[in-house]
């Protein structure tokens, strides 16, 4: 027999990601999802974001990894609690992996908490988790064809950051078509260069969260 | 895309579904796709015949209808429609990105043959 069915195929998810709103929500604590592709900077940005920051806002962590312990083991570092998310094969964090990865976090005491996703320029995107705000980070070593090749991170983010700015007379790099690409893509994407190497651009990209978390 | 995630979400709802209602297998389920998506109905195929083995979805196919990316320009007002796998929305008319999508990003079971 037939069966009429109107069920939206990621619903679990949305469901999930907006009980995981409500939850941080309650807890008072401000969710940032973290994408990027592999190697962009994103634990780097962590470590330079947290240190900047750990003294005015109280910062937990989500790391997310197909695989290892690495990056957590980076963060654990910087004396801030870190919960290090195994996929074990999948591109990118959903919702029901940050409701369990949240449960083993003191929510409470939190003001902020970064969701390092997994490295993935594609499918991080298409997953909502229960955040407040998307940042991406593209370091200037992959290109800057990256935005049309890849709208979709660009149109979901709020905040773009183009790192590895130290490198740029070494490469053949457009960072003006970088950052036009992006804003014709998403007018409202608020911009930042920085290096997380030299420190570049760091304070401004610190100054502009801590403004826009509070 | 994250076909392989889709389609075991996709099984999971089927399963759900004839559990809670007393059905044994399932022989096909129809899925409607927006292409606006992302997603490779071709993956999404593959990924769902290498899911569905152990379960009571074993024997049955996957009908997958796509439909086209509907917009309207918020410029200048006119509505179009595509067949292409649109990810960045461009008005045909004026050019303009500032785009209102209708359909595209659908992504639904809408029937279950079952038995």
């Amino acid at each position: 027999m037939k069966v009429k069915l109107t069920t939206k195929i990621l619903d679990a998810n949305d469901r999930i990601a907006e009980e995981n709103k409500r939850m941080f929500k309650d807890a008072g604590v401000y969710v940032i999802n973290l994408m990027s592709s592999p190697g962009a900077g994103k634990t780097s940005l962590l470590e330079k974001t947290i240190s900047a920051i750990k003294d005015k806002v109280k910062v937990g962590v989500i790391e997310g990894d197909i695989t290892g312990t690495n990056d957590a083991e980076r963060i654990e570092r910087l004396g801030v609690p870190v919960v290090q998310i195994n996929t074990e094969g999948a591109c990118h964090l959903d919702a029901n992996m940050i409701a369990e990865a949240a449960r083993e976090l003191p929510l409470k005491d939190l003001d902020v908490l970064f969701i390092e996703n997994v490295g993935n320029l594609v499918c991080p995107a298409e997953f909502k988790v229960g955040e407040d705000m998307k940042v991406m980070i593209l370091s200037i070593t992959e290109g800057d064809d990256k935005p049309l090749k890849y709208p979709l991170m660009f149109q979901e983010s709020s905040v773009l950051l183009i790192n590895k700015i130290d490198l740029k007379d070494l490469l053949d790099v457009n960072i003006e078509k970088i950052k036009k690409d992006a804003q014709f893509l998403n007018p409202k994407i608020k911009i930042f260069e920085i290096s997380c190497k030299t420190g570049q651009g760091i304070n401004e990209w610190t100054s502009w969260l801590l403004t826009n978390i509070s | 895309m994250h076909e392989a995630s889709i389609a075991y979400e996709l099984l999971n709802i089927a399963v759900n579904e004839c559990h809670k209602n007393g059905y044994k297998s399932i022989d096909s389920i129809k899925v409607v796709v927006g292409r606006a998506t992302g997603v490779m109905t071709d993956a999404l195929l593959f990924a769902f015949n290498v899911l569905k083995k152990d379960t009571i979805a074993k024997n049955a196919k996957l009908i997958i209808e796509e439909l086209p990316v509907r917009g309207v320009c918020k410029d200048c007002g006119k509505e179009f429609e595509s067949n292409e796998n649109y990810i960045i929305f461009e008005c045909p008319n004026c050019g303009s990105f500032s785009v209102n999508l209708l359909s595209g990003k659908e992504l639904n079971i809408t029937e279950m043959e079952v038995s």
